[in-house]
């Protein structure tokens, strides 16, 4: 007791001058976040103790208050911490140096002065932005004429001593441009008008031209989908059983495809994602933009489903490694764990669910798979490590975005909501299409009551057959009737529907609700009768089969209950969901897509320099924390950043900025130079190989077969070779991707930031033997001239005139292969594999062409992008 | 075979991998690409980081989930107490073990309850092998080999359902994604062993999506060039694009290849830096020799009627899955790395929730043949010094009865066994409880059985981490010293 106070004397001259705010900032702050906040803050709250703020310190733990401001040796947390009463603090940990705890008592002695904590779980948040990423991007000068692309990179070059490579051949340019905008390369007719035109400004029209096209938005919406992640419905297709993503989700990526081609700005499309259910409620067409969060649905477990959510939006919007402080606070950014949890709670109210289409009663065949928010009062809860099973109730957390970008909090406002959104099945054609579907059904009762009649004339002399036959029977008539029943019901329900949703309410709304009560119980009783029959049969002929009896037995008692439904009132049409949305997903929305927001244009950009240039300017791409990699061009990547959002986040403009840069017109041809051998500083453009799906799209336009059309349902993979659409419309899902695809490093549709280009036999396999490349070269070969063949066939699969060289090859390949073709006699052929779609010629120089064609599909250079 | 050596001196990583020889195949150029500026960070060069005692593995794996009380871990008290609440019994206290909530994350919370009512063994058992380890009557081959074999009773997992498939490749919770398997980190970390058959090989039929599917055997984020290369054992399809399609002549092709090399080799001396280049010409001269060599190792002609006798090929019950076994070790001879073999898939796992006694029989009747044949086989050939064979399930099954003649999926203990280059021969290691509950003594994780696997190929798991990809402790496992020789 005595200890304490005798050693504090000491020390007391020399701090009691300083200021007790000072003596707060300098010593006992550090001291706190040192040795108590790792249990007692916001976070933890063990005892029910929070140290962060001052309002916890002064209403202290569960035991009591903890500080007696002016009196140390009256305050919990001084005789703790000195070891003068128990339990002796910091628990089980290493007793505070003499000169920590008198710091301790000289500042509860001066009244404990507290500042809002920047030091939380550990995190010193007043430190945040010492990293670069987390300061706002400011527009630095640019000294000199031209792109301002080439000024920063020209400026890199030049302080190492670096020259720049000369500008590509036209035909090499024209191809890159072609492939990195729209995904294929261009045709023969537009490659000779690109090289017949004059015009100095024939490249920049180019641009124009190409970033027009609606395949812009076919290729790089693969690319941003790489990002989002997009993948269709997966779980078990073959049994229908949905376990991830959700059935038409491919809305979503038709939405980024239109979005891309109409430019939409990116701010916009972030809001549109995250939140389009609560910016335009009334908009089917934004609110499908939604199936961005719907592709993160799990059916077994809630928390995998928002882990994804929240750990996916951080990272592709955010570059932010937000995964990292699941379980405990971030190790290397200023991420307290909690935060991880607030930001959590911007999407825990949502669910999400298909709404009916136009014509489509069953949501299993169409529908908008969306988002919504089903409960806004569901609290969030931190969970200690991570683990769901021990989650903090102590406090709900509110939503808020990671306070290493300020602690204030977003404005949230509550979206009302038109009735269209939160009762879709009130729109008329949900009834209509209903009805559709009563028909559907009462045609296919019918039919089937032809074939129970058929069959039961077929058992005229076996009395058990006749039984049954006539039991089925006896069953249909009454289905039919219920069918039937069912159309006058679904009328009356959408009536009864309309009088409930009328303001002042109609006042027969009453008697219409009983009308559709008495026409539904008309089909159900109807419906139960059949039941009812087939289920007596059913137990009738279980006698003795103890299992198949219980399964009759329930199955009886669910009809005669059924019998009575409904007891009162009747069925809607639809789902009734909440009339308002919390607004908080919105808010997040804003807050990432706004220009305060440091990361997220930076975030972007890198993405899109990444995919024009071979390589980004910030390698770790999901990672812009401090331990990801700093920029190659610090201040090219922040002019781009501060240009695109002040140019109203505008996406064409952004590309036309890149691709009309001398930089990316250099050749790639050339040597490393040895001070730079992964070429990071662009003494020349990068050469790289074509993404899985610009490979087999660009075998089939430049054999002229690509089929144009754009948007849709999921095509079946397995079609992959016969079915000309791009690659984009395929289905692609974990578990179903098509092998060729799969084999050129298609994105993971779990994650993929970035696509890998590995070089694997597997791929040499699937061009050389693939059914669909065989069938095109057969089909390209056909079409062109005999005379002058070798040129052709070059022109239009590598975009170029054979080389000197390469025209005596492929001469004498021809020779040889013609020969070969004339005596076929004693080959050796494939017996086995898949027939072809399209046969090879007949005639033998006819196919030593198809040869020689199908060897260029297999040529480096088809599939390099120089 | 002689092993092809990997590049040991990458003077730059984006060139080694062309000057290499075939060791490309198991190394992404992308990969480099994307993470050429980690500066203290290198792709693995294909040499072990130790020297080895093995240099490839076959891995069986039971889907289903194989009783470990009528297998490899008889529990004869079960009979005792058959029909019995656990309750009644002096192992009530099993219940009560904190290893319950240790080993259980459940899939589906509620479902597959512990089942309480002691069910008997389903078969007899006696001592096996010459060093006389007791195992059931429906394994008397793999019984037989038990000299051979080092045997753990002790393993465990934390799924309650099939979800256990993926993490015993994985060593993750199903909930916790698609990571690399272990068949991927080995190819990863070694590489190629051959010139002209893909390095990381499944056969069987895999499990479905139920239960993670291809990523059973997938490479997670080590990029798709790490995953397992799946294999029809139908020597004429074995795999897609294997072959252009009837019709196309050998000789027609083969000069195709040839033009193909001439064209791209007149390119490369307009890229003479190219790597990306140098590969793909190699990778064609590897696809080329694939279309051959991979039907040729799944086709049997040359065997002796000896040798198929030893997989039970005469025999229709033993012959499906002796033609598997037989083609791992062909491939194995050949040089595949790492050969995953699923036993158990559409339909016919070993799942048996009921009528246990009726589902056992019939599959090890199937597989116990063939897999001792193997070891059999191996042996005689010299080669089970240099190959770790792994025989292993997605967990065991549950003491207590279900639907009255089955049992439950069980996660809290169960058997595997290993053999083969630089395991201890002959010994049992662990142990579960008395009536086959809990794993008690030395229990191991299934990322144990990896360490171990990686630990006898001569590789540092901690070695072959990523830049920005986060594993924990028990990712990494801890070899199982009992077994190692």
């Amino acid at each position: 007791m005595q200890a304490a106070p005798r050693i504090a004397a000491g020390i007391l001259a020399a701090v009691v001058l300083a200021p007790a705010a000072d003596l707060y900032r300098d010593r006992v702050q550090g001291i706190l976040a040192r040795n108590c906040l790792g249990c007692h803050s916001a976070g933890a709250r063990q005892g029910g103790l929070d140290l962060s703020t001052r309002e916890g310190l002064l209403r202290g733990s569960d035991h009591g208050p903890v500080v007696v401001p002016g009196n140390p040796e009256a305050s919990q947390l001084y005789k703790l911490a000195a070891h003068i009463a128990q339990p002796a603090m910091p628990l089980k940990g290493r007793k505070l140096a003499d000169s920590d705890i008198s710091a301790l008592g000289d500042w509860i002695r001066a009244g404990a002065p507290f500042e809002e904590a920047t030091i939380v779980e550990g995190v010193d948040l007043a430190k945040a932005g010492e990293h670069w990423a987390f300061r706002k991007p400011v527009r630095p000068a640019v000294t000199s004429p031209g792109n301002p692309v080439d000024h920063f990179i020209q400026q890199a070059r030049e302080r190492r001593g670096l020259a720049r490579a000369p500008e590509a051949d036209p035909r090499t340019l024209l191809r890159r441009l072609y492939v990195d905008l729209t995904g294929v390369p261009p045709t023969t007719a537009e490659m000779a008008a690109y090289l017949g035109n004059r015009s100095p400004r024939a490249y920049e029209q180019k641009v124009e031209e190409l970033l027009a096209s609606p395949r812009y938005g076919e290729r790089w919406g693969r690319h941003w989908l790489d990002v989002w992640r997009y993948s269709d419905w997966y779980g078990r297709r073959q049994s229908k059983e949905v376990r991830f993503s959700q059935p038409h989700v491919w809305r979503w990526r038709d939405w980024t495809i239109e979005s891309l081609n109409a430019n939409k700005p990116y701010n916009r499309m972030i809001v549109e994602m995250l939140a389009g259910d609560e910016v335009a409620p009334g908009d089917p067409s934004t609110v499908r933009a939604t199936g961005y969060l719907v592709r993160s649905w799990y059916k077994f477990n809630r928390n995998v489903w928002l882990n994804d959510t929240v750990e996916y939006t951080a990272a592709s919007f955010l570059g932010l490694t937000l995964k990292c402080a699941r379980c405990h606070t971030h190790k290397y950014d200023p991420i307290p764990h909690s935060d991880y949890y607030r930001f959590r709670a911007f999407f825990e109210p949502h669910d999400i669910r298909i709404d009916r289409v136009e014509g489509q009663a069953d949501t299993f065949k169409d529908g908008v798979a969306r988002v919504y928010d089903a409960d806004g009062a569901k609290p969030t809860y931190r969970f200690f490590r991570g683990n769901e099973n021990t989650p903090d109730t102590s406090v709900a957390l509110q939503p808020a975005p990671p306070s290493l970008f300020g602690r204030g909090a977003l404005a949230i406002t509550p979206v009302k909501l038109p009735l269209a959104a939160y009762f879709p099945d009130s729109r008329p054609f949900t009834a209509a299409a209903l009805i559709v579907q009563a028909r559907d059904e009462i045609a296919n009762i019918e039919r089937e009551m032809v074939k129970l009649r058929d069959a039961e004339k077929a058992a005229a002399t076996d009395a058990a057959k006749l039984k049954k036959a006539r039991i089925d029977l006896a069953a249909a008539e009454k289905r039919l009737g219920a069918a039937q029943a069912s159309i006058p019901a679904i009328e009356k329900r959408a009536r009864a529907d309309a009088a409930t949703l009328m303001t002042p309410p109609d006042p027969n709304a009453e008697q219409l609700a009983e009308a559709a009560r008495a026409a539904e119980r008309k089909a159900n009783v109807l419906r139960a009768e059949a039941s009812l029959m087939l289920g007596q049969f059913d137990f009738d002929q279980a006698q003795g089969d103890e299992k198949k009896l219980a399964a009759a037995t329930r199955r009886l008692e669910a009809a005669v209950a059924a019998l009575n439904e409904p007891k009162e009132g009747y069925t809607p049409l639809g789902q009734k969901y909440p009339p308002s949305s919390t607004g908080r997903r919105l808010a997040l929305a804003q807050w990432i897509a706004s220009q305060d927001n440091p990361l997220t244009a930076r975030v972007a950009v890198n993405h899109m320099w990444m995919r024009h240039f071979g390589r980004p300017l910030v390698s770790t791409v999901f990672n812009f924390g401090r331990s990801g990699k700093p920029a190659s061009h610090p201040e090219l990547l922040d002019w781009l950043a501060v240009e695109f959002m002040e140019s109203g986040w505008d996406m064409k403009a952004l590309h036309r900025r890149m691709v009309t840069s001398q930089t990316y017109r250099m050749t790639s041809a050339g040597q490393p130079h040895p001070s730079d051998p992964d070429n990071v500083y662009y003494t020349r453009m990068n050469s790289r190989r074509m993404e899985a799906e610009a490979v087999r799209d660009s075998l089939l336009a430049v054999a002229g077969k690509l089929d144009p059309t754009m948007g849709g349902p999921e095509i079946d993979r397995e079609k992959g070779h016969e079915v000309h659409r791009r690659s984009i419309y395929f289905l692609h899902a974990p578990e179903y991707q098509m092998d060729m695809l799969e084999a050129f490093d298609a994105a993971s549709p779990v994650e993929c930031f970035q696509r890998n280009e590995s070089i694997v036999p597997q791929q040499a396999l699937a061009l050389a033997n693939g059914r669909l490349g065989l069938a095109l070269a057969r089909t390209l070969a056909a079409e062109l001239p005999a005379s002058g063949f070798i040129a052709a066939a070059f022109e239009r699969v590598l975009g170029r005139p054979p080389s000197a060289a390469e025209q005596t090859a492929s001469e004498e390949f021809l020779r040889d292969q013609t020969t070969l073709h004339r005596d076929p006699a004693g080959l050796e052929v494939y017996k086995t594999g898949q027939e072809p779609a399209v046969k090879p010629a007949t005639d033998p120089s006819a196919r030593a062409r198809e040869n020689l064609v199908h060897v260029l599909f297999n040529h480096n250079e088809f599939v390099t992008v120089r | 075979m002689a092993q092809t050596p990997l590049c040991s001196d990458h003077r730059s990583r984006r060139i080694f991998l062309a000057d290499c020889g075939l060791g490309f195949t198991g190394l992404a150029l992308g990969a480099m690409n994307a993470r050429a500026q980690e500066a203290a960070w290198a792709p693995p060069t294909g040499n072990p980081h130790r020297a080895p005692k093995a240099k490839r593995v076959i891995w069986l794996f039971m889907l289903g989930g194989v009783s470990h009380v009528e297998s490899f871990d008889p529990k004869p008290v079960l009979n005792r107490f058959a029909g019995k609440q656990l309750s009644e019994t002096p192992h009530a206290g099993i219940l009560e073990s904190p290893l319950i909530r240790e080993n259980l994350k459940a899939f589906v919370p509620g479902q597959h309850q512990i089942k309480l009512t002691l069910y008997p063994m389903q078969t007899g058992h006696r001592k096996r092998g010459a060093n006389g380890v007791e195992v059931s009557d429906w394994f008397p081959h793999i019984g037989g080999m038990m000299q051979e074999i080092a045997l753990v009773r002790s393993a465990w997992t934390t799924d309650n359902d099939h979800g256990a498939i993926l993490q015993f490749h994985t060593g993750r919770h199903i909930f916790d994604g698609y990571l690399p398997t272990i068949g991927s980190w080995v190819h990863y970390g070694l590489g190629s062993l051959n010139e002209n058959l893909p390095s990381f090989v499944v056969l069987g039929q895999p499990p479905g999506d139920c239960c993670g599917g291809v990523g059973t055997h997938g490479s997670g984020y080590l990029g798709p060039e790490h995953n397992g290369v799946y294999l029809e054992a139908n020597p004429d399809a074995p795999l897609p694009f294997v072959s252009p399609g009837p019709g196309v002549y050998l000789e027609e092709q083969r000069r195709e290849f040839a033009f193909l090399e001439r064209l791209n080799r007149l390119t490369a001396v307009e890229y003479p830096a190219d790597a990306a280049l140098r590969a793909r010409i190699k990778s064609y001269e590897l696809a080329f020799r694939m279309q051959t060599a991979v039907p040729d190792a799944l086709r049997f002609k040359e065997e002796s009627a000896e040798t198929r006798g030893l997989y039970g090929l005469d025999h229709d019950v033993t012959r499906p899955f002796g033609e598997v076994c037989l083609a791992a070790r062909r491939l194995s001879e050949r040089g595949v790395r790492f050969v995953q073999i699923y036993h158990g898939g559409a339909g016919n796992a070993w799942d048996a929730h009921k009528d246990l006694r009726k589902n056992h029989a019939e599959l090890a009747a199937k597989v116990d043949q063939p897999v001792a044949g193997l070891l059999k086989d191996l042996k005689q050939r010299g080669l089970l010094d240099e190959t770790i064979v792994v025989w292993a399930t997605e967990f065991g099954r549950t003491p207590g009865a279900e639907n009255s003649n089955g049992r439950d999926h069980h996660p809290f203990g169960f058997s595997i066994w290993m053999a083969g280059g630089g395991i201890k021969p002959g010994v049992v290691h662990g142990a579960t409880d008395e009536i086959g509950f809990h794993a008690v003594e030395n229990r191991h994780y299934v990322t144990d059985i990896h360490a171990t696997v990686l630990h006898l190929l001569g590789l540092d798991p901690k070695k072959l981490d990523i830049p920005g990809r986060k594993r924990l402790e028990i990712d990494y496992g801890k070899p199982i010293q009992g077994i190692i020789a």
